[in-house]
């Protein structure tokens, strides 16, 4: 569905476009040890020194250029790395790449030189679960400090060892320049962890030439609470339920639970009342407008100096979609409104007034946006600052697997909701909206057309509600009180978030809680492309530019 | 010419002589230095929170006093009420007399400044024949303040905000004072009463209105020019480079604390009336007006600079320092100097 159709057919596809798992097995003949089953893909075990290769093959030969998520996970007799592999052509071709190592030496060869976006996942593998990346460019630790002992997502990890280590022992800042600049006037200068323009804890550790930035050096993990071992510890059936809403904690919550909904749901074979999906489209489309709003807002911060009147136009609106929000779920930022195989609870009463408050919002929201224009992308000042600047090309933008409106900013026509459909959305009509800028500018402008569109969607969906016959109006199917999937069962899915793919890996180890949980954080990987966007720029623009990632540190650290 | 505001104490005060000139020049200083800082005063704490407000649809301070007003007293309690944190390996004699170079350095500027009268009282604490080059070099000095404040605090956002700062006002003050030069032709004279007197002349009048010939009428292009020219001097949106917040914290004053901090802000503030007072005297017929008092006049066209400034900040981007520095090399210096040819060229015609 890419604008540039393929000169000939990728390798392991059909004439009729499905995928071909024995053509694409026969095209790995050589490095092929095994196939698995998982539930969104099948799984080809390579051996852990020929991943490079194996990787390579398959972008070139089938196509398979969106590396989505690297998965590390700790097994009784070995450690074992997956490559989620999709296309950003159609993101429905899935391939797992599964590379088991030994427990006694977990050392395997990195992807890093195929994909850029393997550089940070398995760096994050490396932290948490201890593989070793052979190749890796820079193997530190990403999300713990690098004096941390042990690795904790492992099964030998020591929880009683002290991990308090004095400051002098810390690394010299200093010590880490990447790419030490030979000029005597550079200046390192440490933006952030507490710096008005990250949005967060971010540390940006920054060498500048004057005023330009020769180097940066994104430093996450300040925000970690171990959300993913949490969701490990947490039953299916109701406790999982609440964490998403943690993760991009910027009112995209019901985005982030459709993420772990639509994966357990899949894991679990549940089916999902139509009356249900259109009201999860609903909300989950609120969310995204107000995320957008805000995003669009502190992006205007960024660029604006203080508080000024768009930051503030945009809060009062996103006020209006978190009082819809608020009276449809009873919070206005933990959610916590899904549930597997359905809701929480049906929309509230009187319905008509209900639905009258979301068509007025609806209506709104496209006259307002013609005042953001006004105010933003028709202001010369703001074009002068934000063209031609924190430039992301394509081909870039892939290799950093880069989703959502950052992608679609750089000309990449990929939106899961379209391509991938889930819940209501293959009935509804809206339009991706894409930007050929690959600029700060792109991106703001794709985040406020995606507002009209999601506003479309919303009004779509209260068209549907108004109709719907009282006695099908059924928010929850039939679901076990303890949902037990069989053990060893796999399925990695995504939604498309506020930021981007969201992804949830689940494996499971036949009991109530899952055996391992990993989540695909869509501003994680946007963040990684930081480097691209910022280096050359000055100070300035890369503000603008990390402020037009629109990252959340929440969702980054996990 | 009237009695300059000094002369009026000590002849109310009946001293003569030396000690009359110095008691009606230090009561005379005391008294307009004070009506300064209570607009300032005003303005900081309360009046351009309420000016944001209103830009922002929202209500702006409302608990304490009429309109909220008294939180002016609750924040200058609150400030001076803090620690001052001294950072280590500061330069202490330069970061301590930052805050007040750039305090005193604005004060200086109204020494000259003709406010018009009140009660029969002129106020104006001096009229040298060099008025106007006074203004703009104390206004100057400013500079050297930022650069103190910058290099002193043994900070890098400190450092690059203070680098900026002069970047910046290297940029802008030559259009500012070119611009002020074309003035300076028009009438003839650097005294500030001869730039007020030369514009109270009638330009036209249309039935019973008569147009004064102020020269931001007579030559809007050059107001226009001053106008930008002077919020890049006072750092405002879009040109408030030198702070930027959001790129490097605080600028030049980010390690100030306290009575420091207080006194920065406050230079600010001065700076923003100084220029206000300058638009108003050079091109808005100083305190020239009808019915009211000149003093209110004046006020009014002093706030009403600020409240242009406020209006930029709450709604123009910052632009990036490159781009700045070039619209002020390349942009505004050549339009300041065709405005002065042009201007000289005709006033030599009308002359002949």
């Amino acid at each position: 569905m890419s604008l540039e159709q393929p000169r000939q057919r990728d390798v392991g596809v059909t004439p009729d476009g499905e995928l071909d798992y024995d053509e694409l097995a026969d095209l790995l003949e050589e490095y092929l040890l095994d196939r698995e089953e998982h539930m969104n893909a099948q799984g080809f075990v390579v051996r852990p020194d020929e991943v490079a290769a194996v990787l390579e093959t398959l972008r070139e030969e089938a196509g398979f250029d969106h590396l989505s998520l690297v998965t590390a996970q700790d097994y009784q007799d070995r450690y074992e790395s997956i490559y989620h592999l999709k296309k950003y052509s159609d993101p429905t071709h899935e391939l797992s790449v599964v590379v088991p190592t030994t427990r006694e030496n977990p050392l395997s060869q990195s992807a890093a030189p195929v994909f850029e976006t393997a550089n940070w996942h398995e760096r994050e593998a490396y932290d948490l679960v201890g593989i070793e990346y052979d190749e890796h460019p820079d193997l530190r630790r990403i999300l713990l400090p690098e004096t941390w002992q042990g690795h904790p997502l492992s099964s030998d990890y020591n929880q009683d060892q002290p991990q308090i280590v004095p400051l002098r022992e810390q690394a010299d800042p200093m010590e880490h320049k990447t790419q030490a600049p030979d000029e005597q006037d550079a200046m390192f200068v440490n933006i952030g962890p507490h710096h008005p323009a990250t949005h967060g804890v971010l540390h940006l550790k920054t060498v500048l030439d004057g005023e330009q930035v020769v180097d940066v050096d994104p430093d996450i993990g300040y925000l970690h609470r171990c959300e993913e071992q949490m969701c490990e510890q947490s039953t299916y059936r109701h406790q999982i339920m609440p964490y998403p809403d943690r993760w991009d904690y910027i009112s995209a919550g019901i985005l982030n639970e459709w993420a772990y909904a639509r994966t357990a749901e899949t894991l679990a074979d549940i089916e999902v009342p139509d009356y249900a999906q259109v009201i999860r489209t609903m909300s989950a489309e609120m969310c995204r407008i107000a995320a957008h709003l805000l995003a669009v807002g502190t992006f205007a911060l960024d660029i604006y100096g203080d508080f000024t009147a768009i930051f503030m136009y945009a809060i009062t609106d996103r006020e209006k979609v978190q009082h819809l929000l608020e009276d449809l779920t009873g919070q206005r930022l933990m959610f916590n409104y899904l549930r597997l195989g359905g809701l929480a609870w049906d929309l509230p009463e009187p319905r008509e007034e209900y639905f009258e408050n979301v068509r007025n919002f609806c209506e709104y929201i496209p006259e307002r946006l013609e005042e953001y224009h006004n105010l933003l992308t028709g202001n010369e000042l703001f074009q002068m600052r934000v063209l031609d600047t924190g430039v992301l090309p394509p081909e870039k933008a892939k290799d950093y697997g880069c989703t959502g409106p950052v992608a679609r900013a750089s000309g990449i026509d990929y939106d899961l909701r379209r391509d991938d459909p889930y819940g209501y959305y293959d009935e509804l009509e809206f339009d991706v909206v894409t930007r050929d800028g690959c600029d700060n500018f792109a991106r703001a402008s794709v985040r406020l057309e995606e507002i009209r569109q999601s506003a479309r969607i919303i009004e779509q969906c209260v068209d549907l509600l108004e109709d719907w016959p009282e006695d099908e109006r059924e928010i929850q199917s039939n679901v076990p009180r303890t949902l037990k999937p069989d053990p060893d069962t796999e399925v990695y899915k995504a939604v498309e978030g506020a930021k981007g793919e969201l992804g949830i890996y689940i494996r499971s180890d036949g009991s109530d809680k899952p055996g391992r949980f990993k989540i695909r954080s869509p501003a994680f990987c946007n963040l990684q492309s930081m480097e691209v966007l910022a280096e050359g720029e000055y100070i300035p623009d890369m503000v603008a530019a990390l402020g037009s990632l629109d990252i959340v540190l929440g969702e980054v650290d996990r | 010419m009237s009695t300059l505001l000094p002369e009026t104490i000590s002849d109310a005060l009946g001293i003569g002589g030396v000690t009359g000139t110095f008691l009606g020049g230090v009561i005379g200083a005391a008294l307009v230095g004070s009506f300064i800082l209570v607009n300032t005063a005003v303005a900081g704490p309360w009046l351009k929170r309420k000016i944001m407000a209103s830009f922002w649809e929202k209500i702006g301070p409302n608990h304490i006093g009429p309109f909220g007003s008294l939180i002016m007293v609750a924040d200058a309690v609150r400030l001076i009420s803090k620690e001052l944190v001294v950072p280590e390996g500061v330069d202490r004699p330069a970061w301590d007399l930052a805050p007040m170079v750039l305090a005193s350095s604005a004060l200086l500027g109204f020494a000259v400044i003709p406010m018009g009268s009140i009660l029969g009282i002129n106020v104006q604490l001096a009229d040298p024949e060099v008025g106007l080059a006074f203004v703009f070099a104390v206004a100057s000095i400013a500079s050297v303040g930022l650069v103190m404040a910058g290099y002193a605090s043994n900070n890098k956002f400190s450092f690059l905000g203070g680098l900026r700062a002069v970047a910046q006002n290297l940029a802008y003050e030559i259009p500012l004072i070119l611009t002020g030069i074309s003035v300076v032709i028009f009438a003839g004279s650097l005294q500030m009463s001869e730039i007020v007197a030369a514009q109270s002349q009638t330009l036209l009048s249309v039935g019973p209105v008569d147009v004064p010939a102020w020269f931001g009428i007579l030559n809007p292009f050059a107001l226009a020019l001053f106008l930008v020219a002077n919020l890049a001097e006072v750092g405002r949106n879009p040109f408030d480079i030198p702070e930027a917040p959001t790129e490097i914290v605080a600028g030049y004053q980010t390690e100030y604390s306290s009575v420091y901090f207080v006194l920065l802000y406050l230079g600010e503030f001065i700076h923003i009336f100084l220029g206000g007072a300058i638009v108003a005297t050079v091109f808005l017929g100083g305190p020239a007006g009808p019915v009211l008092p000149g003093i209110v006049w004046f006020l009014v066209k002093i706030w009403a600079v600020f409240l242009f400034t406020q209006w930029c900040r709450s709604s123009l981007p910052r632009i990036r320092v490159d781009q700045l520095i070039g619209i002020g090399w390349k942009g505004l210096l050549l339009a300041s100097f065709a405005n002065l040819i042009v201007t000289a060229a005709i006033v030599g015609v009308l002359a002949v």
